[in-house]
């Protein structure tokens, strides 16, 4: 039996068809890469030459490990690599192979390291006394509030506390804050979904 | 959204409206372009402003904000009259169509052209392009939602996506790009004032379900509440909450709000910013739980206020749903860093100082795998029962095995299940629901019908009778029943009944048609209603607002009584504003990063020319734009032609600066972010959805005049 030739062919789940021809496309790739090769002329292939023979350079974090992980930006949910060495996040690679984003990344996700290394994250906990910002410690901040809110549901009833919850934790932690605000006895509970 | 980013690959047509993508969803565009570069897709954009994502279009329509409604419906009718529709798709699954018809039939491309702004020919030319460019995927954002009548926006979409026959089929569907990264999950889990986590609203009988899933007594949850009635009403919602706290607007609540609690929650992107800053002066206790000290601490002027550092997400892990209902596993790169604690360890401080700790933690041990199990056990409705914590990490650590076609796992551990089990994931075994109410699958293999959430027949004011249900012969491959079927009694509590109706071929929740009719609706087909604040005094009188609403979310909201029609001598320009891709939200963290502060430092008002030079003002000038409500901010100008000569545009992310005046003084010290600005939303006007109380930013009147 003659072998048959295959066109490649995307087919979508309704049944229409797509026609590509990857083949197609990557021989006018070449084709084109053969004449800027022929145009830049030695230089360039020189330069080549060099750079493949160089020893690849030694990875300055040796006892790196990579974590995949999500960007905290948008909904799209962009694949990153995260490098990290002795507990420190030290670099950040593009995903060239998660399924959605395939090595994507916006200006604000290529930055997604920054919000662990950014200089004007909050360093502890802190009350305003006076007009003035004062730093205090977790045990004193959670009893002051926690009191507080106590007292609050206490005087007034559970409703006279109004809970904005969030978009941007994980979806565990945005089920406890529903849970939490049932448990307290409001339904004062949003986000920004709403808006 | 129904279908998938990558499945945007197989559309023939994207239809945009109210959304700009290249910005918002940058990442994306590369399977819309995928779709217009191959499939030779019309990319149409219908917006008020030529948008970055308008740039990338074949056919940009720019529409006066606020009539959105009146543009789609002369689509629908255009499809009608023509009989362009999809005739089958119509007749087997969908309800309500003479009804459609008739209301419809109101909006001609005259009218249309009269109400939008859009010359006649082209609704019609847009019209024809859908017709004969199938499948096609419609696409929105809140430039669609965030108007007061937003739900009537968004449901004139889904119509006109039925009457192109377009859902259920992969290259269509309502694919609603969502914002935040997890939004979708947050909204899944109802952070929200009218439900519990998975849709089951704040019944008797959702409230008894959760009590059981949770392990608690339902006496002893009621015992919590105010009482019974306060336990099963919506309460305050994030567009308005301040307003328990200044009461300008009548509340509907036996106290004030006294203390707000914002978490991983900005401020500055709610409306009448002004007021909602009053609220914060007038608050017995303002706790603030961010990785950033945020505005809303800067905007405090009274000692009432106290900020507690949460981490990173980058710092502690757990699942996130893309806006294509995927799950991903989001693991944590490092330890907290500073003196900063995860929001799950805050969680459970604040838990144990209320006394409840052994009952909110009764089936959790382990955080927050154990979470993610409860979560599973309890909501049935979307389908989260597959999702348990190990396979979302088995998508995550594989999704290199997926295709980018059909994001279904070619082979490897993950073999023909799809990227993060997009729900309904109905068993722990189901391969995740790819596309929405698609019959062409097995319901086991990821097919679905229409939902039967209404009833089987339903008679409209006419006192024409309907089958709800769907038509003979129409439904998922081994199905038990070919045609329509209601919902299987007890699938929302009882997994057991979802187990067997996947079994048995059935979707759990039935098989109907889609209605275009929804009684349930203060307009049961979309219809459209001039803006509160409208630039086009004329059509208040043809199309006028709803009346006032009262209890409201708790709240006074005024429809009616707020509808002026001279407002617009005083206040002649629309007022709409948007993102920019380098800023997100509130912008606290976008500002915090120098190299996005660096891209875009400063807010700004885009203006068209002849604005500009009627007003005297150049590039780079200094104005004050000013709401009618008494916002006001002090912006720079660009001019530009992305704007018409009667609108103009201010990105949101803003914060920092209040009505003129510096808040940096007012951050703690050293950590005032690298770019402040305005809070474009000070000038934001009053105007709320009828249904959902979203904020209407995108349409509204201004003022302006040099600084």
């Amino acid at each position: 039996m003659a072998a048959r030739k295959i066109v490649p062919q995307t087919t979508s789940p309704s049944g229409t068809k797509i026609t590509l021809n990857p083949k197609m496309a990557r021989r006018s790739f070449l084709k084109i890469a053969a004449a800027t090769t022929a145009l830049t002329g030695l230089a360039l292939s020189g330069r080549l030459t060099k750079r493949a023979e160089a020893k690849t350079p030694k990875s300055p974090y040796s006892q790196s490990k990579i974590v995949r992980t999500i960007c905290t930006y948008c909904s799209v949910g962009c694949g990153i690599y995260a490098e990290v060495e002795n507990g420190v996040w030290v670099r950040q690679e593009i995903a060239q192979d998660h399924p959605v984003s395939r090595g994507g990344h916006c200006c604000k996700g290529a930055g997604a390291i920054d919000m662990v290394r950014s200089e004007k994250r909050l360093r502890s906990p802190m009350k305003r006394e006076n007009g003035r910002w004062k730093r205090i410690s977790w045990e004193q901040a959670l009893d002051e509030i926690c009191s507080k809110l106590l007292e609050i549901r206490e005087k007034y009833g559970p409703d006279a506390v109004h809970w904005n919850g969030s978009a941007k934790v994980s979806t565990e932690m945005a089920y406890l804050q529903r849970k939490l605000a049932a448990f307290w006895g409001t339904n004062n509970i949003d986000h920004q979904a709403r808006i | 959204m129904t279908n998938h980013f990558n499945d945007i690959r197989h559309a023939k047509l994207v239809f945009f409206i109210g959304s700009n993508a290249a910005e918002a969803h940058p990442v994306a565009m590369q399977h819309i372009l995928y779709a217009k570069e191959v499939n030779n897709a019309p990319i149409i954009v219908v917006d008020p402003r030529f948008t970055k994502l308008a740039a990338k279009a074949t056919d940009y329509v720019r529409i006066r904000p606020g009539t959105d409604t009146a543009f789609l419906m002369g689509l629908i009718n255009q499809l009608i009259q023509n009989e362009w529709y999809d005739k089958e798709f119509v007749r087997t699954r969908v309800a309500g169509f003479e009804e459609l018809k008739e209301v419809a039939a109101h909006y001609t491309p005259e009218v249309v052209e009269d109400i939008t702004g859009v010359p006649a020919k082209e609704v019609v030319r847009i019209a024809k392009l859908m017709a004969t460019h199938r499948p096609g995927t419609v696409v929105w954002c809140m430039g669609l939602t965030q108007h007061h009548i937003g739900s009537s926006n968004t449901r004139a979409a889904c119509i006109l996506q039925l009457m192109l026959g377009n859902m259920g089929v992969s290259g269509g569907g309502t694919n609603i790009f969502r914002g935040h990264d997890n939004v979708q999950g947050a909204t899944d889990m109802c952070v929200l004032s009218h439900s519990l986590p998975g849709y089951y609203g704040l019944s008797e009988k959702a409230w008894r379900h959760w009590c059981e899933v949770w392990g608690v007594d339902y006496e002893w949850m009621k015992s919590r509440f105010h009482s019974k009635e306060y336990m099963e009403k919506p309460g305050f919602t994030l567009a308005r909450w301040y307003e328990g706290v200044i009461q300008e607007d009548k509340i509907y609540q036996y106290t004030p709000i006294k203390a707000v609690v914002f978490w991983g929650c900005s401020s500055t992107s709610q409306s009448q910013y002004h007021k909602l800053k009053k609220a914060l002066d007038k608050l017995e206790l303002v706790v603030i739980i961010d990785p950033f000290p945020t505005t809303t601490a800067a905007m405090c002027e009274k000692d009432n206020v106290y900020l507690l550092p949460s981490t990173s997400q980058y710092e502690t892990e757990g699942s996130v749903t893309s806006s294509c209902r995927q799950a991903q596993w989001r693991y944590k790169v490092v330890d907290p860093i500073y003196d900063s604690k995860t929001d799950y360890e805050i969680l459970q401080e604040f838990v144990k100082r209320f006394g409840f700790a052994d009952k909110f933690f009764k089936n959790i041990k382990k955080i927050p795998e154990d979470v993610t199990r409860e979560i599973a056990r309890g909501t049935l409705t979307i389908g989260l029962v597959g999702w348990l914590p190990e396979r979302i990490k088995k998508h995550t650590d594989n999704w290199h095995t997926f295709d980018i076609d059909t994001l279904q796992a070619k082979g490897g551990p993950c073999d023909g299940e799809y990227y993060g089990l997009p729900w309904p994931c109905w068993t722990e075994e189901h391969p995740g629901t790819p596309i929405l109410y698609d019959i062409s699958k097995p319901v086991a293999k990821g097919g679905l019908p229409f939902r039967a959430r209404f009833g089987t027949e339903y008679t409209y004011p006419s006192g024409r009778k309907e089958n709800l249900l769907a038509a003979e012969g129409v439904a998922n491959p081994g199905s038990e029943i070919m045609g329509g079927y209601p919902e299987f009694k007890g699938w929302k509590t009882d997994v057991r009944v979802i187990k067997e109706a996947v079994k048995r071929g059935m979707a759990p929740f039935g098989n109907a048609r889609a209605r275009c009719y929804c009684w349930n609706f203060p307009d049961p087909v979309p219809v459209h209603r001039e803006p509160l604040h409208s630039p086009r005094p004329d059509l208040i009188k043809k199309y006028p607002t709803y009346p006032d609403k009262p209890n409201h979310y708790r709240v006074y909201t005024r429809f009616k009584s707020e509808q002026k029609p001279e407002l617009v001598k005083e206040f002649p320009l629309v007022l709409i504003t948007g993102r920019v891709v380098e800023h997100m939200g509130g912008g606290d963290e976008t500002r915090s990063n120098k190299y996005l502060a660096e891209l875009m430092p400063e807010v700004y008002a885009e203006i068209n020319p002849r604005v500009a030079n009627n007003y005297g003002l150049r590039e780079g000038d200094m104005i004050w734009v000013e709401s009618p409500e008494g916002g006001r901010i002090r912006v720079k100008v660009k001019i530009t032609d992305r704007v018409d000569d009667r609108t103009i545009f201010i990105p949101y992310s803003f914060g920092g600066m209040f009505m003129g005046r510096s808040m940096a003084a007012n951050y703690p010290d050293g950590l005032v972010p690298y770019a402040i600005g305005e809070p474009a939303n000070i000038v934001v006007n009053y105007g709320y959805d009828i249904k959902t109380q979203i904020q209407a930013t995108k349409e509204g009147l201004c003022r302006i005049r040099k600084a």
